[in-house]
């Protein structure tokens, strides 16, 4: 079995988790690393499909190029549930991310998940100002999303190596 | 009018003794028929009042007689004709007229009825209007009856939820007491030790006084630094039933602190129980795919988990799940133990069937994976609806892994649900750890908190701790039952018996480093499904108000028993030894006691 260790992930994987999964491969299998690849993959493609749902939310702050009295009054009825919702995602995609050990990736889904609920990264003080919580979701979802890139690309090359011994 | 009670008899006596009267030739003189048979004609009023009317009527009345013909709808035949002529049969002369009196016509007699008395104005038109009126009528009362109907469905709702409401309060104000009998035990034992320690050294120290709740983890030879705060010194005991009696008051403070209109206020999580039993209620028609992704998270997060009352709640410790511990955990686990086959048959008497609750892929792949390794049984629902719909169906499992925030219904109201029929221990998997979830998912119900991420061995953990009854023992390799264990109670393999199983060998004081899972307390918990025979007494004591919650239609099994809350008496009556140590078969008859002094029901009955 390739061992994770032998690989750098650098800080982007928890390796102890993550080798968790890799342990329930069953190596005797044609297809050694079936289990763990496809949920690494599947998640892969949910986390793009969630920062793609996120990204919706996001915009949804007025923009001047567009008609802005429109945009604002639908603004200011959808803010709140925006939060809550881009708060959902965030919690979403921080279980899945922390249960593979995607380390940054879960660490930004999660202060997505607070911001969300207008409070502060760590989720221990209240942040009232929606504006400013919506801010840093957009900025935690564009870290969230580089990390997301990175994993993304040490996985395929892990599972490539893999197989490339195998 | 004295003649009334004969003619209700026989409404027609009075016609038939007119009739007669008309027959007989000798009177035609005075009554006969009329010209044309239609009518009958009094020629001689005086003579016929004096005469024939005592003979045939018993009375002499002439007015009362032309009353009664009226009554039976006869009509007296006016004389004003137009061309001025007198009645042709006299001027004194009374003719009175009824369709069905005619002579010789002695069958159409009984058609001649005497006329409804109310009535009076409203003519024999308006009998064909009766029935349509009277159908109106009862429309409108069945559609007023069916309101009130939907207003007692909704008022029996609404109770329903309450008495929920009541019995989660319950159960949790029972944590609370059985968490202060367990502050109280430690306590009094210091105490004894430290009566013991003074009486040996009773010539030199004064008595001392730093039993509060801080004193604990004063060494015996340090009893004199805490003192200087209370006013009275008592000797250590004395102070301690001091103390024991605040507690006390504190439950009592409590209970008065219960809102009975507690389902009402807030919203979000709150109202979540209660309206997703009326949808239980309804059958929980099934979502299909396509709903489902239409309703993606309508829970919001865990922004509406408000824990009301935390502060009336014993402080439940728990240790914050370190990563890094867990991840060094699982390095030297994996050092030593590299081989996944360690893992593979924990030692089962039989799979554990286990139902996976989780609306994430990753997580609820992983996880099945991982339960899989244990040698487990699993079967999997995507939501708490889901899971809800899985075992009101029947399904029977050992274990619920339940994550708490998942789209169409929550885990934490779903374990509401499966609470009211249903004791298997209910795991929460979830992130959200801080204290106040905490304290919530117990309050609705759940027995023990996974924390997110999990590991494979937090989970196998999670299993051994719970399915103790489903272990060989001795095992090939040791469990780490995180609670003492006494060998004797783990061989039962029924899976409904486990709990009490669990509860009969948890140690109270084994819960190092652990959280204080309420299945600790179970052994006080009138729940107990795998003890029938408990059941009936429970109800003997109960008031007929609960009787009929039990048997409400929308919950034909059983409604969930409430916890006993311990009074004064009987807490000091727990403290002494606390129900774990008690033997197996004494169990029963304890709780039949706490239920019958001072069970929930006649709360709840109180509160409907």
């Amino acid at each position: 079995m390739a061992d994770a260790e032998e690989f750098d992930f650098g800080d982007n994987v928890d390796t102890a988790t993550f080798e968790q999964i890799l342990d329930m491969d069953d190596a005797d299998e044609d297809d050694a690393h079936e289990f763990s690849k496809s949920i690494v993959f599947g998640f892969l493609d949910q986390a793009d499909s969630t920062f793609a749902k996120m990204e919706t939310s996001k915009y949804v702050r007025p923009d001047k190029s567009i008609h802005v009295v429109r945009t604002l009054i639908h603004y200011v009825l959808r803010k709140d549930k925006d939060l809550k919702e881009l708060s959902s995602l965030g919690h979403f995609l921080k279980g899945s991310s922390a249960t593979l050990g995607f380390t940054k990736v879960k660490d930004e889904c999660e202060k997505i998940q607070h911001y969300g609920q207008k409070k502060d990264e760590t989720g221990a003080t209240d942040e009232p100002d929606e504006e400013k919580c919506l801010r840093l979701i957009g900025q935690s979802i564009a870290k969230a999303k580089t990390a997301y890139d990175e994993v993304k690309r040490l996985m395929e090359q892990y599972y490539a190596k893999l197989e490339g011994n195998a | 009018m004295d003649m009334a009670g004969q003619n209700s008899n026989n409404s027609s006596d009075f016609v038939r003794k007119l009739y007669k009267m008309l027959e007989d030739p000798s009177y035609s003189s005075v009554v006969r028929w009329g010209d044309d048979g239609d009518s009958f004609v009094v020629l001689e009023n005086e003579k016929f009042t004096k005469h024939i009317l005592p003979k045939h009527f018993k009375h002499s009345n002439f007015a009362s007689f032309v009353r009664q013909l009226n009554k039976y709808d006869f009509h007296k035949v006016r004389q004003n004709n137009e061309d001025g002529q007198q009645s042709q049969y006299g001027p004194n002369a009374w003719e009175f007229k009824h369709p069905e009196f005619k002579a010789n016509s002695k069958d159409t007699l009984d058609n001649i009825r005497r006329k409804a008395p109310a009535p009076r104005k409203q003519g024999q038109a308006q009998d064909g209007d009766l029935p349509i009126q009277q159908i109106d009528l009862m429309n409108q009362q069945m559609v007023a009856q069916a309101q009130q109907i939907q207003l007692l469905e909704a008022s029996n709702h609404e109770l329903r939820a309450n008495h929920q409401t009541m019995v989660q309060e319950l159960v949790r104000l029972h944590r609370t007491v059985l968490n202060h009998d367990k502050v109280m035990q430690d306590v009094m034992k210091y105490l004894n030790s430290v009566d013991a320690q003074q009486r040996r050294n009773s010539k030199a120290l004064f008595p001392n006084t730093q039993e509060n709740a801080a004193g604990t983890n004063l060494t015996p030879t340090s009893q004199n630094i805490g003192a200087a705060d209370d006013e009275i010194p008592a000797s250590p005991l004395q102070h301690a039933q001091q103390l024991m009696q605040e507690y006390n008051v504190d439950s009592q403070l409590n209970f008065t602190g219960f809102d009975p209109n507690y389902p009402q206020q807030g919203n979000g999580m709150r109202r979540g129980p209660g309206s997703a039993h009326s949808s239980v209620s309804v059958g929980y028609s099934k979502l299909n795919d396509g709903q489902l992704e239409q309703m993606v998270y309508p829970t919001g997060g865990n922004n509406g988990i408000d824990p009301m009352y935390s502060e009336h709640l014993p402080n439940i410790p728990y240790p914050m799940p370190g990563k890094e511990i867990d991840a060094t955990e699982l390095r030297t686990k994996y050092a030593e133990t590299r081989k996944k086959s360690n893992y593979n048959d924990p030692g089962w008497i039989r799979n554990p069937r286990i139902l996976l609750v989780e609306d994430d892929p990753t997580c609820r792949q992983i996880g099945a994976k991982f339960l899989h390794s244990f040698s487990c049984t699993i079967d999997t629902a995507l939501d708490g609806l889901e899971a809800v719909n899985k075992i009101q169906e029947g399904a029977k499992y050992d274990m619920i892994l339940m994550d708490i925030i998942m789209p169409n219904l929550d885990g934490v109201s779903a374990c509401h649900i499966v609470r009211q029929f249903d004791r298997t221990p209910i795991v929460a998997m979830t992130s959200n750890i801080r204290q106040d979830d905490i304290q919530m998912y117990f309050q609705h119900g759940m027995d023990d908190v996974l924390p997110k991420p999990f590991t494979r061995k937090s989970l196998l953990d999670m299993l051994e701790k719970h399915l103790i009854g489903l272990k060989k023992l001795p095992a090939g390799m040791e469990p780490p039952p995180p609670h003492g264990v006494n060998p004797s109670m783990t061989t039962h393999s029924s899976g409904p018996s486990i709990r009490d199983d669990m509860s009969a060998a948890a140690s109270p004081a084994g819960s190092t480093g652990t959280w204080n899972s309420p299945s600790q307390y179970s052994g006080v918990s009138p729940v107990a499904p795998g003890m029938p025979m408990q059941y009936p007494t429970y109800m003997d004591n109960n008031t007929a108000a609960y009787h009929q919650q039990q048997t409400s239609p929308m919950n034909p099994n059983r409604g969930m028993p409430p916890a006993p809350m311990p009074p004064q008496g009987i807490t000091q009556q727990l403290m002494r030894g606390p129900s774990d140590m008690l033997p197996q078969d004494m169990k029963p008859a304890k709780r039949q006691r706490v239920s019958g002094t001072y069970g929930g029901p006649p709360m709840t009955a109180r509160q409907q």
